[in-house]
C-alpha cells in the first residue's frame, strides 16, 4: 500500500491518451485509492468513474471504463514493476513528475542538467556551441495575452508533442505546416518561434532536434496576421 | 457616530489580521477578545497594555519616539492593538511592512494604514511553486502594489519581493516614482527583461542594492549594465548570478571600479574566469564574491595575477558561484579560507577530496552549501574543521538517478551533528536514512531550528529495519524545542504527525510528501501545531474530515497547500462559504471541477486568510469558493 500512489506513473497515462480530461479524471481515482483498501477503492473508483464520465464537457471525450478497468489492474502491478515505471523516460507522469520531485530550485536543476547530463543530445549541441546557458525551458507568448508561459521543451518527443500541449495550454486550436490532422484546416492560430539570431520562423520548419537547438521563444499568433 | 467608531475599529483589527502585518490569533470581530487572546504570547503588549493609562500622560512626540526602537514587526502589531491612540501614532511611524502574502491584503488598504512607509517586502506565490507545483500563470502580480506605493509612497526606499511577477512597465514605474531609492530584491521573481533593469539603472541615482537572487529574466543582452550612469557611484550590493547573457564586461569593470562602497558582488556563469582578477583589483574592499564561471584555460601569469587578486580581497567572508570548476584554480582560493563564513559550492561539480581540502581550512565557516559529492567522509572532516558551522545544505547531483552516484549516507549528517555544536539549520538530500541516525542528531543537536530532510526515493522506509521513519522524526521534534521549520520525507504514517502536534509547538513551517495514511494525520498537525503559519503538503492521503474540523485554525494561518490529496471539491466549497475570511482557492488545469462529482478530489488546493475578499486577477484554471461560488457561471 505504500507505493499505491506510484500507480499515477503507469504507462497508460502516458502522451498517447487524447483527451486530457480523462487522464485527469483517472488520477483523481487513483489518489482516492490511494488511502483505502482495495475492495472499497473499486466502489470508490467506479462510483468516481461512471460521474466523471457523465460529465463530459465541452465536446471533449473521455475515456471510457474500459481503460479505467486497465488501469485499475495496473495500480496493483508489483511494487518493482512501479518502481521501475517511477523512472521509466517513455512515462508522460514521470516527466511531469520529474519537474516537481526532489524538490530543488530551478537555477540548480538547470545547472546539474547542463553539467551532468553531458550526454544528451540537446546539452551536447549546446555545449558545442559554446552556449552553456542552454535552458530547457523557453517561454511561450499568445497574441493577446500579456504574460508568457514556461515550458519544458525536454519534456517533449515532437511537433506533435508541442502542438497538443500548447492547444491545452491556451485553449485553442493552433496549425503548423507538417500538421497532418483534418482539425487543423479551421484553426484561426500558428505557431512561430524565436531563433538564436532573433528571427521569427514558422514552427515545423526544421526538423525537430533542430527546433530544439536554436528555439529561443515561441509565440502563437493569428495566421491571418502571418 | 458610534456606528461610524465601531466599523473603523473593525477596519483596524481586519488589517491587523492580514498576514504579517499582524501575525495573530486576533478575533476579528472583537477588540477586546483579540487582546486578551494576543497577551499571553505577547510579553511586551501584556507590559505595555498595563501601562496603558500612564502612557496617555505622555504627548505623542514621546510615544513615536519609544515607538522608534521596537523593531520587530510582532510587537509593532501588538502596540497597534494596545488602545486607539497608539495605533493611530503607530500607523504614522510605522516605515518597514511586510506583507507575507499579496492576496492577504489590498495594496490601499496598507498604503490608507500607513502613510509613512519607507520599505516594503511583499511575497507572492505559494513556496512549493519553486518545485514547479503551481501552475504557470497562476498569479502574483506586483502590478496593483507597485501603481499604490508610486501615488503614496514618493520617498519609497526599499521594495523587497519574492514569488512575484514583475513586469518591465513596473520596473520602469519604480524607476521613475520613487526619488530617494535605494533597494530592489527580487527573489524568485518573473516576467521581466534586462531592459527594465536598464530603467532601474538609468533612474535610481541612490540605488544601494541590486539583488536577482534566482528570478527568472528575459535576457535583452548585456548592455543594460551600460545605463548605470557615469556618476553613479552608490552601488553597494549587485547580484546578477540567475542572468543567462553575457553582460557588458567593460561596463561592469567600470561600474565596480567607481562604487567604493561596493560589498558584495555575485557574477553570473558568462564571466570568465580571466577577467575576475582585473575586477576584484578594482574592488578589493568586497565582502561577498560570487565568481562567475571557474574554468579557463589560464596562462601561468593569467593564474598568478588570478592569486594576486584574491590575497588582495582581505575582507572577503563570502564566496559562491564556481561554476565548472577546475580543481587545479582551486588553490587560489586557499589563502582566504581562514576569513570565510560562508561557502556556497553548490554549484561545483568536483570531487570529494577536492572539497575536503578546500573545506577543511575554513575554520571560521557558518554556513556551507555543498552538492553531494562531499560524501561522508567530506562531512567528517567538515565536522572536524568547522566547529562554528551554523547552516548545512547538502543537495543531489543527481537527483533524478535511482541508485546512489556517491557515498552520501545518512552518516554524513550523524556526523557534522556531533561535531558541530553551533549547528541549527540543515537542508539534506540523501537516499538512505535510519531512525537510529535522526534519534542520534536530535540528541546532539537539541538547538536545531530548522531541519528538512528529503530521502529522495520517496516512502522509503528506515533501510536498517524497513521500519517507518517515525520514530526518529518524532526525536527531533520532541528534542528540537525550537524547531521552526521541518520538512519530512521517507515512509511515514499518522504517528509521525502525532509526534508533531504533541512536540512541536514552535513549529511555523511544516512540509509534508507522501506520508501518513489518514485523516487523523492531518488532524495532529493543524490541532496540535499552536505556531503554525504555513502548511504545504502534497501527496497525502489527508481529506475533508481533517481539514473541516480544523477549519477554524486556518484563520490563525497564513497558508495552506494542499496538492495530490484526497480534499474534495465539496468540502472546498463548504470551507468557503463557512469561512468568509479565507480564500479557498482550487487549482485544476483540466477544467471546473463542477464538471465532476462533488466527492472527486480537487486537483490542487490552496487556503489563506485575507481581508480584501477573493481576488479578480485569477487565471481560468482557478476558482475560489465563496457565498456564490454555487452560483457563479463556470
Amino acid at each position: 500500500m505504500g507505493r499505491a500512489s506510484a500507480k499515477d506513473y503507469s504507462p497508460s497515462s502516458s502522451s498517447s491518451s487524447s483527451s486530457p480530461s480523462s487522464v485527469d479524471c483517472s488520477k483523481h481515482k487513483n489518489r482516492t485509492g490511494a488511502s483505502l483498501s482495495f475492495a472499497s477503492s473499486m466502489c470508490q473508483f467506479s462510483g468516481c468513474n461512471s460521474g466523471c464520465s457523465s460529465s463530459t464537457r465541452g465536446g471533449r471525450t473521455r475515456r471510457g471504463d474500459l481503460n479505467t478497468d486497465l488501469r485499475l489492474g495496473l495500480s496493483i502491478v508489483s511494487p518493482d514493476a512501479q518502481r521501475d515505471n517511477w523512472i521509466d523516460p517513455s512515462a508522460s507522469k514521470q516527466r511531469e513528475q520529474r519537474q516537481d520531485w526532489p524538490p530543488i530550485k530551478s537555477l540548480l536543476r538547470t545547472t546539474l542538467a547542463v553539467a551532468g547530463k553531458a550526454d544528451t543530445s540537446v546539452s551536447n549541441v549546446h555545449n558545442n556551441n559554446g552556449d552553456r546557458n542552454a535552458s530547457l525551458f523557453v517561454k511561450v507568448y499568445m497574441e493577446g495575452i500579456p504574460i508568457g508561459r514556461k515550458l519544458d521543451l525536454l519534456a517533449l518527443h515532437d511537433y506533435d508533442d508541442l502542438i497538443s500541449t500548447l492547444a491545452h495550454m491556451f485553449t485553442t486550436p493552433i496549425a503548423y505546416p507538417n500538421g497532418d490532422r483534418a482539425d487543423h484546416a479551421e484553426s484561426l492560430h500558428v505557431l512561430t518561434y524565436e531563433d538564436r539570431e532573433g528571427d521569427w520562423m514558422m514552427a515545423g520548419d526544421v526538423p525537430w532536434e533542430m527546433f530544439m537547438t536554436t528555439v529561443k521563444r515561441l509565440k502563437i499568433t493569428r495566421s491571418d496576421r502571418c | 457616530m458610534y456606528f461610524c467608531h465601531f466599523m473603523q475599529l473593525t477596519d483596524n483589527q481586519r488589517l491587523a489580521l492580514s498576514s504579517s502585518v499582524c501575525p495573530s490569533r486576533s478575533n476579528p470581530t472583537s477588540l477586546s477578545l483579540s487582546l486578551s487572546l494576543s497577551q499571553p504570547i505577547k510579553k511586551p503588549s501584556s507590559i505595555l497594555c498595563s501601562r496603558v493609562f500612564m502612557a496617555h500622560l505622555f504627548p505623542e512626540e514621546v510615544l513615536e519616539h519609544v515607538f522608534s526602537f521596537i523593531g520587530s514587526d510582532r510587537d509593532r502589531n501588538a502596540i497597534s492593538l494596545v488602545c486607539k491612540s497608539w495605533y493611530e501614532i503607530e500607523r504614522w511611524c510605522r516605515r518597514r511592512v511586510f506583507v507575507g502574502n499579496c492576496y492577504a491584503v489590498s495594496p490601499a488598504a496598507v498604503v490608507r494604514r500607513f502613510p509613512e512607509v519607507r520599505s516594503v517586502e511583499l511575497k507572492g506565490k505559494p513556496h512549493f511553486a519553486d518545485f514547479n507545483l503551481v501552475p504557470e500563470g497562476w498569479g502574483g502580480y506586483v502590478s496593483p502594489w507597485i501603481a499604490a506605493m508610486a501615488r503614496a509612497y514618493p520617498w519609497l526606499e526599499e521594495i523587497r519581493l519574492k514569488r512575484m511577477v514583475v513586469t518591465d512597465d513596473n520596473l520602469e514605474l519604480i524607476a521613475r516614482s520613487f526619488k530617494n531609492f535605494k533597494v530592489l530584491v527580487l527573489s524568485f521573481c518573473e516576467g521581466f527583461s534586462t531592459g527594465g533593469l536598464a530603467a532601474v539603472a538609468a533612474n535610481c541615482r541612490n540605488l544601494r542594492e541590486l539583488d536577482l537572487r534566482e528570478s527568472e529574466v528575459e535576457d535583452m543582452g548585456g548592455h543594460w549594465l551600460s545605463h548605470f550612469p557615469d556618476s553613479y557611484t552608490s552601488l553597494v550590493s549587485l547580484n546578477i548570478s540567475c542572468l543567462g547573457s553575457e553582460v557588458s564586461f567593460s561596463a561592469l569593470e567600470r561600474l565596480v571600479g567607481r562604487c567604493p562602497n561596493l560589498r558584495s558582488l555575485r557574477l553570473n556563469r558568462t564571466v570568465p574566469l580571466d577577467r575576475l582578477a582585473n575586477l576584484l583589483r578594482r574592488a578589493p574592499q568586497l565582502a561577498e564574491l560570487g565568481t562567475g564561471v571557474y574554468s579557463a584555460e589560464l596562462r601561468s601569469d593569467d593564474f598568478s595575477n588570478l592569486v594576486g587578486a584574491l590575497a588582495g580581497c582581505r575582507e572577503l567572508r563570502s564566496l559562491s558561484g564556481f561554476w565548472d570548476v577546475v580543481p587545479a584554480y582551486l588553490p587560489a582560493v586557499y589563502p582566504l579560507c581562514s576569513g570565510l563564513t560562508s561557502l556556497n559550492l553548490s554549484y561545483a561539480t568536483i570531487q570529494s577530496s577536492e572539497l575536503t581540502k578546500l573545506i577543511s581550512q575554513c575554520h571560521r565557516l557558518q554556513r556551507l552549501l555543498v552538492l553531494d559529492y562531499i560524501e561522508d567522509s567530506g562531512l567528517e572532516a567538515l565536522a572536524a574543521s568547522c566547529k562554528d558551522l551554523r547552516e548545512l545544505r547538502v543537495f543531489p547531483s543527481e537527483p533524478f538517478n535511482r541508485e546512489p552516484n556517491v557515498s552520501l549516507t545518512e552518516q554524513g549528517l550523524v556526523s557534522v551533528s556531533e561535531g558541530c555544536p553551533k549547528l541549527q539549520s540543515v537542508l539534506y538530500f540523501c537516499r538512505q536514512m535510519s531512525n537510529a541516525a535522526l534519534v542520534t542528531i536530535a540528541r546532539n543537536r537539541p538547538n536545531m531550528t530548522r531541519f528538512r530532510l528529503c530521502i529522495i526515493e520517496p516512502r522509503c522506509p528506515d533501510y536498517l529495519t524497513l521500519e517507518p521513519l517515525d520514530t526518529g522524526f518524532g526525536a527531533i521534534v520532541q528534542q528540537c524545542k525550537d524547531l521552526k521549520r521541518l520538512s519530512l520525507s521517507g515512509l511515514l504514517t499518522d504517528r509521525v504527525f502525532e509526534y508533531i502536534g504533541t512536540y512541536a509547538k514552535k513549529l511555523e513551517m511544516l512540509s509534508v510528501a507522501f506520508a501518513g495514511d489518514s485523516d487523523l494525520g492531518l488532524h495532529h498537525v493543524l490541532s496540535g501545531c499552536d505556531s503554525l503559519r504555513k502548511l504545504e503538503i502534497r501527496d497525502c492521503p489527508f481529506g475533508d474530515k481533517a481539514l473541516l474540523a480544523n477549519a477554524a485554525k486556518l484563520e490563525t494561518m497564513r497558508s495552506l497547500w494542499m496538492s495530490s490529496c484526497s480534499v474534495s471539491f465539496g468540502a472546498c466549497k463548504l470551507l468557503g462559504q463557512k469561512m468568509p475570511r479565507l480564500n479557498v482557492e482550487v487549482i485544476d488545469e483540466e477544467g471546473h471541477p463542477d464538471s465532476r462529482p462533488e466527492s472527486c478530489p480537487v486537483e490542487k488546493l490552496y487556503i489563506y486568510r485575507t481581508v480584501a475578499g477573493p481576488r479578480f486577477d485569477m487565471p481560468d484554471f482557478v476558482w475560489t469558493m465563496d457565498e456564490d461560488s454555487a452560483l457563479r457561471p463556470s
